[in-house]
């Protein structure tokens, strides 16, 4: 058992529970799109856009997860000590739940925002400003994630 | 804007009205209530007629696309209306009638196919249901003789000769009987039966008791010739069918004729939809609508040319619509601020601030200067090639300036398609170079200073905040709300500063930092001081104290342009990745070969995700963190009655 092991475990948790995240919103949202374009495909674009809206959750955790492989050794950098795993494993954890549960939020705002547009286009950029007040939210933790990711090296422990 | 009145006289209504929609000049007031002395005239069924006619063009060219497709490119949608001569309306009118006659054969013939095809579907139902019955060599309807009963029918049993005649002696052990079992499947008996004319009833009785039924197809020929009759209806049928739709067919080179027919139609649809809301008296009629300011001598010349007519002018009220006026380079971010609203009469247009700040932060999130080369180079292309009409290409213009900007920012994050470079370098050569150390301009590296970005974005937030605000104060002023300007907007403008100030201060000098605090607090105690003006007593000091909770807000709004940090880093990454799977399968010519599809394909998929996510956030940081500090929307766009076609327009320098 070293940092290694660790850091590792702290890649998997935030591309897969951050994923995890995106993939039910999307989901969600997708299954509710289909029903607008089954309808109306004219609006494929505008579905198409509110649909991929909780998708950013999953990026922000690949790519935390990317940067602690980069940077624990695996695609280069130096083997982390066990102090600095725990470290990537912390980072990881902010994106991981925070992009979660706010893909899951997200989601159900995208599907209120699909039935909004679908009833008048008008309403389409406010449905789609609305949905991403939610995502706020996965970005902050994405930020800290990051920043801790990137100074993780650098640290003495 | 101005408002227009036109009064002319009716002989020269249609002239007037057809220039009017060629240049596209006016908005047409519409009112349910004539004025006194006028009263309306009804067009309602010349428009019926024209929108059934353009109903028909529709459902003729849906019919031809759906049995001749049409050769369309991928990019053809970007292609904008054919431009004819104003001459060749007239031409199109002589062959409208001809064309209809086209359209009504082409719906006919399909609807030759369509009860074709359902009578088909009729028939062999009625094979399937003569199969069981193909031994038999009487008709299915044989009624009964002088001495004999027939009966022909099916029994929802299956039964072999011995078992039927046993249950049939079971029912009435006196019935004389002779049959013949002509199919039995499962759940089934098709049979007939014979019975002396005399035990008639009691056989039919005993049948019943066992569930005999008629068989549905009564025919008076036998089975066998009636199913010979079927099939070669049935043959007949596609026969026919063949025949009209190689007709339909052979109308495939009239699409063109029919496209430009529909909007024929169209165009006179509205023009007649127009007349139904003008005011008429017996020699004259009045049209009431809007006009830009800078429009109304082209209007006045325009009249006087094609009409007897008398025109005044005089100053919109407040429920005039909004033309938005706007140079080369803030016009395609027009679509941006009206999909967000119209401007009111109190707003001030925006667009050119949005405009900037929408290429800006675009490109800072999608930054990188591959895409945005590619962008620029395509979009420039499309707009020669396809010479698209004006909504589409200044949408695309929209993203071209984007691309400019993605361009330079990816030139400053040091980001070609990720790092292809240097990966590429590095796979070929065996070397390991960073784009750092490969592009001779100082860059920066997101991932690496990762917090100075922050910082930046959080800086360029605020300026965007601060410009916004920046308006509000400069309608206050406009507005003569001096209290408003000064105390509502000007304060918190002063404290962000303060704070921006002691930030820098923070990373500088202690003097610095002590100018901003003390900008910082002036301001708090200015807005303490003014922000509870309106209320009574102790609710001053309240309402007070209560305004600088306020300053959570500017904070939530300064720490949401992370994202600008925050997807730009996703789209140098997300490259990265691509570029790394990529060379994962050596230099041979196998791996190359690899290398291009994958880099094809990742870059694909990284521009339509990554494109699609700057476009949805920047839009983001206009509405939510800049708009709602000034903006307040709810006007009416200018609509002008206009040709509103979908495959012709006028040429615009023959319009006389």
């Amino acid at each position: 058992m070293n940092g290694m092991f660790f850091a590792l475990v702290g890649a998997s948790i935030a591309t897969a529970l951050a994923g995890f995240g995106s993939a039910k919103g999307v989901g969600g949202a997708a299954q509710a799109s289909m029903g607008v374009l089954s309808e109306d495909s004219s609006k494929f674009g505008k579905m198409l856009v509110l649909t991929l809206l909780p998708g950013t959750q999953g990026l922000y955790g690949f790519i935390v997860g990317f940067l602690i492989l980069v940077n624990c050794g695996v695609l280069g950098g130096a083997a982390p000590t066990m102090g600095q795993g725990l470290a990537f494993l912390g980072a990881a954890l902010a994106i991981g739940i925070g992009g979660m549960v706010s893909g899951f939020a997200q989601g159900k705002a995208a599907v209120s925002g699909i039935a909004m547009s679908a009833k008048d286009d008008k309403n389409f950029s406010k449905a789609m400003v609305s949905v991403t007040l939610v995502e706020i939210y996965a970005l902050l933790s994405f930020i800290v994630s990051l920043l801790v990711v990137i100074s993780v090296p650098a640290l003495n422990i | 804007m101005k408002r227009v009145r036109i009064i002319s006289l009716r002989d020269d209504r249609k002239a007037l009205l057809e220039h009017l929609q060629d240049s596209a000049l006016i908005q047409i007031k519409r009112g349910d209530k004539s004025e006194k002395g006028f009263s309306k005239v009804n067009m309602t069924s010349q428009t019926q007629v024209f929108e059934r006619n353009v109903s028909l063009t529709e459902q003729a060219l849906k019919i031809l696309d759906d049995n001749v497709k049409e050769k369309k490119g991928l990019l053809s949608s970007f292609a904008g209306r054919r431009e004819v001569d104003p001459d060749e309306i007239g031409e199109i009118a002589k062959n409208a009638s001809d064309v209809m006659s086209v359209c009504r054969r082409i719906v006919d013939l399909n609807k030759i196919c369509t009860d074709n095809a359902s009578e088909a579907i009729r028939i062999k139902t009625s094979l399937a249901q003569l199969e069981a019955w193909q031994g038999l060599d009487i008709p299915i309807n044989t009624s009964d003789t002088k001495s004999t009963a027939v009966f022909i029918g099916t029994l929802p049993e299956e039964y072999d000769e011995k078992k039927l005649s046993e249950r049939l002696a079971e029912e009435n052990p006196k019935l004389e009987f002779e049959f013949e079992i002509q199919h039995t499947e499962h759940n089934m008996t098709c049979l007939v039966l014979f019975a002396p004319i005399s035990q008639k009833t009691m056989a039919e009785d005993a049948l019943r008791a066992i569930g005999f039924a008629r068989p549905m197809a009564q025919t008076t020929h036998t089975p066998k010739v009636k199913a010979e009759r079927l099939n070669k209806r049935l043959a007949e049928l596609s026969v026919e069918s063949e025949k009209a739709i190689e007709e339909i067919k052979s109308f495939a080179e009239k699409r063109e004729e029919i496209k430009v027919t529909q909007d024929y139609f169209r165009i006179r649809a509205d023009k007649y939809n127009v007349i139904n809301e003008l005011d008429h008296t017996r020699h004259v009629f009045v049209i009431n609508g809007y006009i830009p300011e800078e429009d109304c001598d082209k209007l006045t010349a325009l009249c006087d040319r094609v009409a007897a007519c008398y025109i005044e002018f005089e100053d919109a009220g407040d429920d005039a619509p909004v033309k938005l006026k706007n140079n080369r380079f803030a016009k395609p971010a027009q679509s941006i601020l009206t999909m967000y609203a119209a401007p009111s009469h109190a707003d001030i247009d925006p667009t050119p601030l949005l405009a900037f700040f929408f290429y800006f932060f675009f490109g800072m999130m999608f930054s990188d200067a591959g895409y945005g080369l590619l962008m620029v180079i395509a979009i420039g292309i499309v707009l020669k090639v396809f010479k698209p009409d004006e909504k589409m290409r200044n949408n695309l213009k929209l993203f071209q300036y984007c691309g400019v900007s993605t361009l330079f920012w990816g030139l400053v994050f040091g980001s070609i398609f990720g790092d292809a470079p240097a990966t590429l370098y590095n796979h070929f050569s065996g070397s390991s170079i960073t784009m750092k150390e490969l592009l001779p301009w100082p860059t920066i590296d997101p991932q690496k200073d990762a917090l100075m970005l922050m910082i930046i974005s959080i800086a360029f937030g605020l300026v965007h905040i601060l410009v916004g605000m920046g308006c509000k104060f400069y309608i206050c002023l406009k507005e003569k709300d001096y209290k408003a300007a000064f105390f509502d907007t000007g304060f918190w403008m002063l404290m962000l500063t303060g704070f921006a100030v002691l930030a820098v201060g923070m990373a500088t000098t202690q003097l610095v930092f002590y100018i901003g605090v003390g900008i910082a607090l002036f301001s708090a105690v200015g807005l303490v001081l003014t922000q509870g003006r309106n209320k009574k007593g102790f609710g001053k000091v309240i309402g007070g104290l209560a305004s600088l909770y306020d300053v959570t807000s500017y904070i939530s709004d300064l720490l949401s342009y992370s994202r600008l940090l925050a997807l730009g880093l996703t789209t140098g990454v997300m490259a990265q990745v691509f570029n790394m799977l990529a060379t994962m399968f050596g230099t041979s010519i196998f791996g190359s070969v690899i290398l291009v599809i994958i880099m094809l394909i990742g870059h694909a998929i990284n521009i339509g995700l990554n494109a699609l996510g700057s476009y949805v956030h920047t839009m983001r940081l206009q509405y939510v963190e800049m708009f709602s500090k000034f903006y307040e929307g709810g006007g009416k766009e200018f609509e002008p009655f206009s040709l509103n076609s979908k495959y012709i327009k006028i040429q615009e320098e023959k319009i006389k």
